[in-house]
C-alpha cells in the first residue's frame, strides 16, 4: 500500500513538473514569436513570463517534496537560492551576451541587427578602451598603496592608543559618503582651481598653477586620492577585523624570543594576516575595477582620456551615444577579463600564501 | 490689474482673458524708444493691450532685477498672476483626479524648477495632479533615447529642443497641438526663425515653444576701455584700437595679449573655451568658434555634405577652429581644460575670470538678476565673432568677402518647448489637461518673465523686444538694449547657421567631444583629430541608416 502510495506521488511530481515546465516554455514561445512579429497573440509585455517562472519554481519545490519526500523538503533550502540566483545572475549574463551580439544603436530606424560578433571584433581596433584599460592597469596598483595605508592605520587602531574608539568612527567616515559626494567636495571644491583650499595650499608651498587635474599624471593620481579615501577604511576595517583575531600567545612568543618590532610585523603579523589581507584585496580590486563616478563628476575622463576607466568609457558610449549593442560588448569583454584576472591572481596568491606560511 | 479683480471681471462677464484684453490700446510701439532697427518689425505684431501691459508690469516686479535670485514662491505667484488664459477656458476642478508625469531638465536648480513652481496655482486651481521626472542636461539624451527605443514613454509632458523631433515627433510619439492652444499661447508672436518648420514635422504642430537659443559673444567693458591695457595693447605694436573683438582672428590675438595682465590687480583672461566634454552639448561651443569660418552664405549646409551625409567636420574650415583652440588654451586659465561650458559661463564668466565667452543668452539674464554675478555692470554682448575669409565648400578654398568679414550667428539647439505626448490622445480628460498645462508654461505673459530672469530660457517671442518693459522691471537702458541687439541681430542675420534636427545628432556630437578632448590635451593633431571624428561620424551615419539620414537632414534644412 505504501509503496502504492509513494508511486503515485512521485507520478503526481513528475506530473506537476512537466506541466508547469511546458507552460512555462509554451509562455516564453508564445511571447518570442509575438515580439519577433511571427503572431498577433501574446501578450502586451513581458511581465507573465516572470510570474510563469515563479509558478514553475513553486511546481518545482513541490514537485521535489511529492517525488523525494524528506530529501525533497531538504533540497527546499537550496532550490529559492539557486533559482533566484539563475533569475537575477545566469540568465541576465547570458542576456548581456546576446545584447551584446547585437547592432543595436537606440537612434537606428532599423532597430536591434544581428552582426556575428562584429562588436567584439570592433572592442579591439576601439583606442579608447584600450586606453582606458590600460589607465585601469595605474589605478589596480594604486590599490596596493591603499593596502598599506590601511594596514597603517589598522595596526594603529589596534594600539592601545588614546581615544581609539574615536579614531575608528572618525577614519570609517569616508567610506560612509557618496563617491559621488566626494568628488563634489574634494574634486570640485577643494581641488578647485581658483579658490579651493587644497590649491591655496599648494600655491603657498610653491605650485603657481596648481592645476590638478589639467594634467594627465596629477590628474590620474587626483582621482586615485579620492577613489582611495573613500576606499581605505573599508580595508582598514577588514584588517582591523584580522588583527584583532590573531592569536596573542604567537605576537607574545615572538616579544619572548626578542623580535624587533618590524620583526614581529614582517615575520609574524603578516603572514598570519595573509588570507585576510588577499580577502581586502580582491574585494577592493573589484571595486576598483568598476571605477566609474568620481572620473564622470570630476573629469570626464580627460584631459584627453588620460584618467578614463572602462566604466566610465561605456557609461559614454551607451549613455551619450545609445550604441547598446557595442556598450554592452565592451562590458561583456571586461567581466570575462576581470574573472580571468581575479582567478589568476587568486591561484597566484593561494601559492604564494602556502610557500609563505 | 490685481489677480483678484482680474478674477473677478473674468468669473463676472464669463469672457475670455484674451477678448477682455482685446479692446485695450496696445502701446508697445509707443512705450519702445527708437534705435532698434532690428526689432521695429518684430514689435508691431507681438504688442500687447494695455490692460496686458499692466498684468505684465506686476509680474516684471517679482521680484525685481537687482533684488537677488527669485525663489519657488516668487515662481508660484508668477504662476497664480499668469492663469488667466486656464481660467478662462478651465473650470475650477475641472481636473481633478487626472494624473499627468513631467519630465524636464534640472540644470542650475532651473527648467522643472520653474514649472513646478509655475504649475503649483495650476494643480490647485484645476485639481489636476503633476509628478516631476527630473534629468541631468547630460543623461537628458540618453533618458529620452531609451524611453523611445524601449517603448517605456512614462511620462506625459515633455521638455525638449528641437534637435530631437525628427526622432519623436518623426515616430508619431506626440499629440498635435490644438488650434485653441496655439491661439491661446499665440503662435504668431514667435520670432521668425522659431515658426515653422522649427516645432512641426510633416506640416504638424506639436511644440509649445518657450525659449529660443542662439550663442552669442558676452565681453567685460571694464576689460576693453581699460587704461592700462589700452597702452599696453599700443605698446605691444597693435594698430587697431583697443576694444573687444569682432572677428575670430582678433580674438585669438586678443586672448594671446591679454595672458599674464591683470586688471584691478586680478589675473585677466581673454577666451574661455570649453574643451571638457558636456554630454555632446559641448560641441555647440566649437561650432559657434567654426560657423564664421564654414557657414559659406547661401549655402545651407555647413556641418555634412546635403547628398552624402560625408562630414565637413575634416575641412579646412573646421580644423582651423579646432586649432584654434589648442592655440588659445595656454592663454587661459590654467585648469581650462577641465571646464564644461557650465564652468566657463557661471563658475568663471560670471564670477569675474575671462573677459570673452560665447555661450546662449542665460549669461545676460544672469548678470542682472543672480545672486552669484559680480560682472552685471561690466558685461557687454555681440553677435558671434566673425571672420575676415570664409571657407567655400564647394571650391575648397579661402576666400575674403567683399561685403567684410562672414558672420554667421550659431543657432545652438533651436530652443527648448514642451510637447505633449501622444498617450494622452485616448483620454479626453488627460489630453485637454495635458496641453492646458503645456499652455500655461508657454504663455505669452509668462514667457516675459522667463526670459528676463534666471530660467534657462531666452528670447523667443516678437513681444520681447519690448525695451519698455524691461526698463520697467529695472534694467539698464543701454545694458539691455545691447543685450536685446545681440540676440534679434543673430536671430535674423541673413547668415544664420542652423543645425540638422536629424536622429541621433547628440551621438554625432559626443563622440566629436572625446576625440576633441584628445586634440586639446595633445595626444593627436587638429587635422588627424578631425579625420577622427569625421571617421566616426562615417561610421554612425551608416548604423543609423544613411539613406534615411539623408532625407531628414535635407528635410530639416528645407531642401
Amino acid at each position: 500500500m505504501r509503496g502504492r502510495a509513494a508511486a503515485s506521488r512521485r507520478q503526481a511530481g513528475r506530473a506537476l513538473i512537466l506541466v508547469a515546465s511546458i507552460a512555462l516554455v509554451g509562455v516564453i514561445l508564445l511571447q518570442i514569436l509575438r515580439a519577433a512579429g511571427e503572431i498577433q497573440v501574446g501578450f502586451a509585455n513581458w511581465r507573465p513570463v516572470l510570474y510563469a517562472y515563479v509558478v514553475w519554481a513553486i511546481a518545482l519545490g513541490a514537485g521535489q517534496v511529492l517525488m523525494h519526500g524528506e530529501r525533497g523538503r531538504r533540497a527546499l533550502f537550496v532550490l529559492p537560492a539557486v533559482l533566484f540566483t539563475v533569475a537575477v545572475v545566469i540568465f541576465p549574463t547570458l542576456f548581456g551576451f546576446y545584447i551584446a551580439s547585437l547592432d543595436w544603436n537606440l537612434s537606428a530606424t532599423s532597430g536591434p541587427r544581428f552582426n556575428n560578433f562584429h562588436n567584439f571584433v570592433e572592442l579591439f581596433n576601439d583606442p579608447d578602451y584600450w586606453n582606458a584599460l590600460t589607465n585601469m592597469l595605474f589605478y589596480v596598483v594604486a590599490v596596493l598603496v591603499e593596502y598599506a595605508i590601511a594596514f597603517g592605520l589598522a595596526l594603529l587602531l589596534t594600539a592601545e592608543i588614546r581615544a581609539r574608539k574615536f579614531f575608528r568612527l572618525a577614519f570609517l567616515l569616508p567610506f560612509m559618503l557618496s563617491p559621488v559626494a566626494v568628488s563634489w567636495m574634494i574634486g570640485k571644491s577643494i581641488f578647485e582651481y581658483r579658490f579651493g583650499p587644497a590649491s591655496n595650499f599648494m600655491r603657498f608651498l610653491g605650485w603657481r598653477t596648481p592645476a590638478v587635474f589639467a594634467h594627465a599624471w596629477t590628474a590620474r593620481i587626483g582621482i586615485e586620492v579620492m577613489a582611495g579615501w573613500v576606499a581605505i577604511p573599508f580595508i582598514m576595517i577588514l584588517l582591523l577585523a584580522g588583527l584583532q583575531a590573531l592569536p596573542k600567545e604567537v605576537q607574545e612568543a615572538a616579544q619572548v624570543d626578542g623580535a624587533s618590532a618590524w620583526q614581529s610585523f614582517w615575520r609574524v603579523t603578516f603572514p598570519l594576516m595573509l588570507p585576510v589581507s588577499i580577502t581586502a584585496l580582491l574585494i577592493r580590486i573589484i571595486f576598483q575595477l568598476k571605477l566609474a563616478d568620481i572620473v564622470i563628476n570630476v573629469t570626464g575622463g580627460g584631459p584627453g582620456g588620460a584618467t578614463d576607466t572602462v566604466s566610465s568609457y561605456i557609461y559614454r558610449v551607451y549613455s551619450d551615444r545609445s550604441n547598446v549593442g557595442y556598450g554592452t560588448a565592451l562590458a561583456m569583454f571586461y567581466l570575462v577579463m576581470i574573472i580571468i584576472f581575479l582567478t589568476v591572481m587568486l591561484r597566484l596568491a593561494n601559492r604564494w600564501t602556502r610557500n609563505l606560511t | 490689474m490685481k489677480v483678484g479683480d482680474y478674477n473677478n471681471i473674468i468669473a463676472g462677464q464669463q469672457t475670455s482673458r484674451r477678448r477682455l484684453l482685446q479692446g485695450a490700446a496696445g502701446l508697445g510701439a509707443a512705450a519702445v524708444g527708437g534705435g532698434f532697427g532690428a526689432f521695429s518689425s518684430a514689435r508691431a505684431a507681438g504688442t500687447p493691450s494695455a490692460d496686458e501691459m499692466a498684468l505684465r508690469k506686476a509680474i516684471l516686479k517679482v521680484p525685481g532685477v537687482g533684488k537677488g535670485s527669485p525663489t519657488d514662491a516668487d515662481w508660484q505667484k508668477v504662476g497664480e498672476l499668469c492663469l488667466g488664459p486656464t481660467k478662462a477656458r478651465v473650470k475650477p476642478g475641472e481636473f481633478k483626479g487626472v494624473q499627468l508625469t513631467f519630465m524636464g531638465l534640472n540644470n542650475q536648480n532651473l527648467h522643472d524648477f520653474l514649472f513646478r513652481g509655475f504649475l503649483k496655482p495650476w494643480e490647485t486651481y484645476t485639481g489636476a495632479k503633476i509628478s516631476w521626472i527630473d534629468v541631468a542636461q547630460a543623461d537628458y539624451s540618453p533618458r529620452l533615447q531609451q524611453a523611445i527605443a524601449t517603448g517605456t514613454i512614462d511620462f506625459d509632458l515633455l521638455e525638449m529642443g528641437a534637435p530631437f523631433e525628427g526622432e519623436v515627433c518623426g515616430k508619431g510619439l506626440t499629440s498635435e497641438m490644438p488650434e485653441e492652444v496655439k491661439q491661446q499661447i499665440d503662435v504668431t508672436d514667435l520670432v521668425n526663425y522659431l515658426k515653422p518648420p522649427v516645432g512641426t514635422w510633416e506640416g504638424k504642430t506639436y511644440r509649445v515653444t518657450i525659449d529660443g537659443d542662439c550663442h552669442t559673444i558676452n565681453y567685460r567693458t571694464d576689460v576693453f576701455s581699460d587704461p592700462d591695457l589700452t597702452k599696453a595693447w599700443k605698446s605691444a605694436g597693435n594698430s587697431a584700437p583697443w576694444g573687444n573683438p569682432r572677428t575670430w582672428q582678433q580674438v585669438q590675438k586678443v586672448t594671446k595679449f591679454l595672458a599674464g595682465k591683470q586688471v584691478a590687480g586680478k589675473d585677466v583672461y581673454g577666451y574661455l573655451d570649453a574643451p571638457k566634454p558636456w554630454g555632446g552639448f559641448g560641441f555647440y561651443f566649437l561650432a559657434s568658434r567654426a560657423t564664421a569660418y564654414v557657414k559659406y552664405p547661401g549655402e545651407k549646409a555647413w556641418l555634412f555634405d546635403v547628398d552624402t551625409m560625408k562630414p565637413r567636420v575634416n575641412s579646412a574650415g573646421w580644423v582651423r577652429a579646432i586649432q584654434d583652440v589648442v592655440d588659445a588654451l595656454p592663454s587661459e586659465p590654467p585648469n581650462q581644460i577641465n571646464a564644461d561650458p557650465n564652468t566657463t559661463g557661471f563658475q568663471q564668466f560670471l564670477a569675474g575670470t575671462g573677459s570673452l565667452v560665447s555661450w546662449w543668452g542665460d549669461i545676460g539674464q544672469n548678470a542682472n538678476t543672480s545672486d552669484s554675478s559680480v560682472v552685471g555692470d561690466v558685461i557687454g554682448f555681440d553677435i558671434l565673432p566673425g571672420s575676415d575669409d570664409v571657407f567655400n565648400h564647394t571650391t575648397g578654398k579661402w576666400e575674403t568677402l567683399s561685403s567684410g568679414p562672414n558672420f554667421a550667428p550659431n543657432m545652438a539647439y533651436l530652443g527648448w518647448g514642451v510637447y505633449v505626448m501622444s498617450r494622452v490622445n485616448g483620454d479626453s480628460a488627460k489630453h485637454k489637461a495635458a496641453w492646458s498645462a503645456a499652455a500655461h508654461l508657454g504663455g505669452k505673459d509668462l514667457s516675459i518673465w522667463t526670459v528676463m530672469y534666471p530660467s534657462g530660457f531666452q528670447v523667443h517671442r516678437q513681444s520681447h523686444f519690448n525695451i519698455q518693459e524691461w526698463l520697467d522691471a529695472g534694467y539698464d537702458k543701454a545694458y539691455i538694449t545691447n543685450y536685446l541687439a545681440s540676440q534679434s541681430n543673430s536671430y535674423n542675420h541673413p547668415n544664420v547657421a542652423i543645425e540638422p534636427r536629424i536622429p541621433g545628432i547628440f551621438q554625432y556630437y559626443s563622440l566629436a567631444e572625446d576625440e576633441l578632448a584628445k586634440i586639446f590635451a595633445g595626444k593627436v593633431g587638429a587635422q588627424k583629430g578631425a579625420d577622427n571624428i569625421a571617421a566616426a561620424w562615417e561610421k554612425l551615419t551608416d548604423q543609423l541608416g544613411r539613406e534615411k539620414q539623408i532625407a531628414l537632414y535635407k528635410a530639416s534644412l528645407g531642401i
